[in-house]
């Protein structure tokens, strides 16, 4: 017998009783989140625990103005990796732009297509123009957000329909407590989250 | 005041460690039972309730010596056992060992629904609060079967808050376990000595002049690890002073 | 005691390092827990809930098995099975050669600690690159986890740089934990990049999707599953939930269970290779789904053990864990959890320390976010083993003895009279030393008996 005859043999197949599964998740227990998800959400992107920084922007034009201003506070060149997404679609002619990513990228610039509030996590999927690893590599993320787009719970992250081959949840700074217990801020991932928080996308 | 039956029947269950040890903590149990308005009787033929065996996974013999006591201690209004990990045992562990035995499991849920920790039996079941005085300071560890499986952590403390002139000072990690886990002790002696050795530095720690538990096996885990390292801290079952006999000779003093 | 648990508990106990670091490791655990529990309001209610979401997938194992089998393969991904360690193995190292692997990128998984992947990688002379940092240190040193969320617990930061110095290109120069860390960003980051292979674990394996789920802090999995071409995944069977929306309300107990944080920083669910117009990610997807003993748990009377989420909670409360640390239990996993697992999964004879060297205190189940009875299964390997005998022949014949005794009153009332008196002629109080008892008097002292039993003064009418 292969070892999946004999897997499946062993545990039998027969199925649950209908609306078992879908019984488990009515109500979910879970934090509330009352009333301004927005405020909510900052407020949990702004705990210690999370690393990440902020700014409210109006547009999308004025990202490369905020982009550039938080360069320059942290003592960086106007350099970033800039994928090719239509939700960046600004004028980024002050900046040089890596042609691809490398692994000591100093800045990535991305857009979530969710923020969580009940988390303060930002929600991503891979696409035609959404790579995955330059949200990693960089040394600085910095996230654009459209406000409008902060649902309440993790429940409401998922993209609903087929799905791509990544749909992933960033949760503040890469971190790690592996040696001696002691936080290192950007273990391998980035040591800093900039969420450009979009009132117009 | 008190709640429940005007004189309830209530067989105590001494436990062995009691009957071989200190017979003094059965006596606080009769002193505290009847000035909390119960008859006290004490079957005979008790032994113990069968807790080594069970631990141990000898369920045979475990469920031999149940069927024993199921039996001696049938037909009380309530069965009180100044010991949590033994309570449990009888309340708790019994209807386990009769899953696949409808007559017996109907005699041990029985028995096991009437069965109750002395201390959660006189606070909550009788109302009952001590009327008796004790200068000092004390400190109380929740003994693990007691805490988990019963649910005995307020009791204790309620009724030793009403014994005048006594204060109880925390325990820090008073929930933690002191090491005693019956044949765990013995088997394991370095692990347990391990364990007791912080168990009795947070007890040194608390200030207290006496420590206070409702198990006798983790008082003379505690106790003796205490007096073994020349630590004044002595040691009563929690009975023994709410009963106003925490005057006598602490654990391990010669009477 | 067998002799190899005892020499591993001695050497344990008397390692004041080992302590330091399980302290401040288990005690910072258990102090952020608490906070992230009295933070949840409703954290016992979830708890029970999510108990009944595992209790419901192992019931129905196999029909969620072959639903993820084929919602990951229309989603372009292979499914294979395994029945053990050697099968789940023989399978990974068959992708990797198939597919011309010379390094394999690895991120934290105990699944493959316990079927022995890093032995068959070497054997099969595939470099392998650990790129969580707590693995990295310990593939440095040679050693086996001894925590399942903290596997370098054990390290120093001395020996830590002492391992970096040694193998990293470009060691750090100062003797700082962030200059280290900073050492195995740097030596990590090309072993991440230039794999020709990535394997995983899976937290959690969505049925109706079929995607695999990470967590993890450090974004380690991510950089080492997206640029090599083939993603494989090894996963117990019992990772299975019905949905993303089953697994949601386990992942709110699992990071505030293991460290008191509300989410691991990152969490991914992989859903089949890259697809075709993906700028990156890799061109095969392999998940490998493998019993190795858990459908036979299921039928022993464990079913209950295959809830668990791994999130290490019991290990950190447990007060023998606190005292002997990982290492000493032996086995792929330590602690409350490793202890029901490991006769499981090594056998009993092996393992029989494990499920004994226990006290029942029964912290582990209180924590356990998905309410694993640890105690109660603890205590049925000991009735297992009880019954075939494993037991040495003084033990049985002593608890044998006492069991007859105590259902004979008049015999035992007699027992009880010659032991006070036996006691007694060692000391009044308290008692030093007593032959039979060097267990106990070793490290105690011993409060001898009163002169008579508390029967016996009642029987003659004392009140």
């Amino acid at each position: 017998m292969s070892a999946r005859a004999d897997i499946l043999a062993k545990l039998g197949t027969a199925a649950p009783p209908p609306g078992a599964a879908e019984a488990l998740l009515a109500d979910p227990v879970r934090p509330a989140v009352a009333g301004d998800r927005i405020a909510t959400f900052l407020t949990a992107l702004a705990l210690p625990a999370s690393g990440a920084t902020h700014e409210r922007i109006g547009t999308v034009a004025e990202a490369p103005a905020a982009v550039a201003r938080y360069l320059a506070e942290h003592g960086l060149p106007a350099a970033v990796f800039l994928p090719d997404d239509p939700r960046l679609a600004a004028d980024w002619s002050g900046f040089a732009l890596s042609p691809a990513i490398t692994p000591d990228e100093p800045a990535v610039i991305a857009c979530a297509r969710l923020g969580i509030a009940e988390t303060g996590s930002l929600v991503f999927e891979t696409g035609p123009h959404a790579p995955m690893l330059p949200n990693f590599l960089g040394l600085h993320h910095i996230v654009l957000l459209p406000e409008a787009a902060i649902v309440a719970h993790l429940e409401d992250a998922a993209l609903p329909g087929p799905q791509p081959r990544a749909h992933y949840w960033v949760t503040g700074v890469s971190g790690t407590t592996d040696i001696e217990g002691q936080y290192i801020r950007g273990a391998h991932g980035p040591r800093f989250l900039h969420v450009l928080l979009v009132g117009e996308m | 005041m008190t709640l429940g039956a005007p004189r309830p029947r209530v067989a105590l269950f001494v436990t062995c460690l009691v009957d071989l040890i200190r017979p003094r903590i059965g006596f606080a149990a009769i002193r505290a039972l009847e000035a909390a308005g119960c008859a006290v009787v004490v079957p005979a033929g008790q032994t113990c309730c069968g807790q080594p065996a069970l631990n141990s996974g000898a369920r045979a013999e475990a469920t031999a010596i149940a069927r024993r006591t199921i039996a001696l201690l049938e037909g009380h209004d309530a069965v009180v056992v100044p010991s949590g990990s033994c309570a449990a045992t009888i309340r708790v562990h019994y209807p386990e060992l009769f899953e696949h035995d409808p007559e017996w499991l109907a005699r041990a849920e029985a028995v096991a629904a009437h069965t109750y920790e002395i201390m959660a039996y006189l606070d909550e079941v009788r109302g009952w609060r001590p009327d008796t005085a004790l200068s000092g300071t004390a400190t109380y560890h929740d003994s693990c079967s007691g805490l988990r499986e019963l649910g005995i952590k307020a009791q204790p403390r309620r009724l030793l808050n009403h014994v005048e002139g006594l204060s109880l000072m925390p325990l820090k990690g008073a929930e933690t376990c002191c090491g005693f886990g019956g044949t765990f002790c013995v088997k394991y002696p370095a692990i347990s000595n391990a364990i007791a050795t912080e168990k009795a530095a947070a007890i040194d720690a608390s200030g207290a002049d006496l420590l206070l538990a409702g198990d006798l096996g983790c008082l003379m885990n505690m106790a003796g690890k205490l007096h073994r390292e020349g630590s004044p801290v002595r040691a009563f079952h929690a009975i023994e002073v709410i009963a106003g006999m925490g005057d006598g000779p602490a654990i391990g003093e010669a009477s | 005691m067998s002799a190899a648990f005892s020499k591993r508990v001695d050497a344990a106990l008397a390692d004041p390092i080992l302590k330091i670091a399980v302290e401040r490791t288990a005690g910072t655990a258990e102090a952020k827990r608490a906070i992230a529990v009295d933070a949840f309001a409703q954290f016992e209610d979830a708890r029970t809930r999510a108990a009944a979401i595992k209790d419901h997938v192992v019931a129905h194992l196999g029909y969620y098995l072959e639903q993820f089998e084929a919602a990951a393969t229309s989603a372009g991904a292979h499914v294979h099975y395994a029945r053990t360690a050697d099968e789940a193995c023989a399978i990974v190292i068959g992708i990797c050669k198939a597919a011309g692997a010379r390094t394999v990128a690895r991120s934290k998984s105990m699944m493959g600690e316990e079927i022995g992947l890093p032995h068959a990688l070497a054997e099969a002379g595939i470099g392998r690159v650990e790129t969580d940092l707590a693995e990295h240190i310990i593939q440095l040193a040679d050693e086996r986890p001894s925590h399942i969320v903290w596997p370098a617990m054990h390290k120093t930061s001395e020996q830590v740089s002492a391992l970096f110095k040694q193998h990293h290109a470009l060691p750090h120069s100062e003797e700082t934990i962030p200059a280290m860390a900073e050492s195995a960003r740097r030596h990590l980051r090309q072993g991440m990049l230039g794999a020709d292979v990535g394997i995983s674990g899976a937290n959690f394996l969505i049925a109706d999707s079929g995607a695999v789920c990470t967590v993890t802090n450090e974004g380690n999995a991510e950089l080492s599953l997206v640029p090599p071409r083939v993603h494989i995944v090894t996963a117990g069977i019992e990772k299975l939930v019905p949905s993303m929306g089953h697994a949601v309300q386990l992942l709110r107990l699992l990071a505030r269970s293991a460290t008191g944080a509300t989410l691991t920083q990152y969490t991914t669910f992989y859903t089949g290779p890259k697809r075709a117009a993906d700028p990156d990610g890799p061109d095969a997807m392999h998940i490998v789904l493998i019993d190795n003993g858990r459908s036979a748990m299921r039928e022993d009377g464990l079913a209950e053990m295959l809830r668990c989420i791994r999130c290490g909670a019991c290990m950190n409360h447990c007060v023998v864990f606190r005292q002997i640390g990982g290492h000493a239990y032996g086995g792929t996993y330590p602690g409350p959890m490793g202890a029901v697992l490991t006769p499981a999964l090594d056998g009993r004879a092996a393992s029989r320390d494990l499920p004994n060297a226990c006290t029942l205190n029964g912290k582990c189940q209180e924590v356990c976010p998905v309410k694993i009875p640890l105690p109660t299964l603890l205590r049925g390997w000991r009735e297992k083993s009880w019954r075939e005998g494993l037991e040495p022949a003084t033990m049985r014949q002593g608890i044998a003895a006492w069991a007859w005794v105590a259902q004979r009153p008049r015999l035992y009332r007699l027992a009880v009279r010659a032991a006070i008196f036996a006691i007694r002629r060692f000391g009044r109080g308290w008692i030093t030393a007593l032959p039979l008892a060097a267990g106990w008097t070793a490290h105690r002292d011993l409060p001898a008996p009163d002169a008579e039993s508390f029967m016996s003064r009642y029987a003659r009418g004392e009140r």
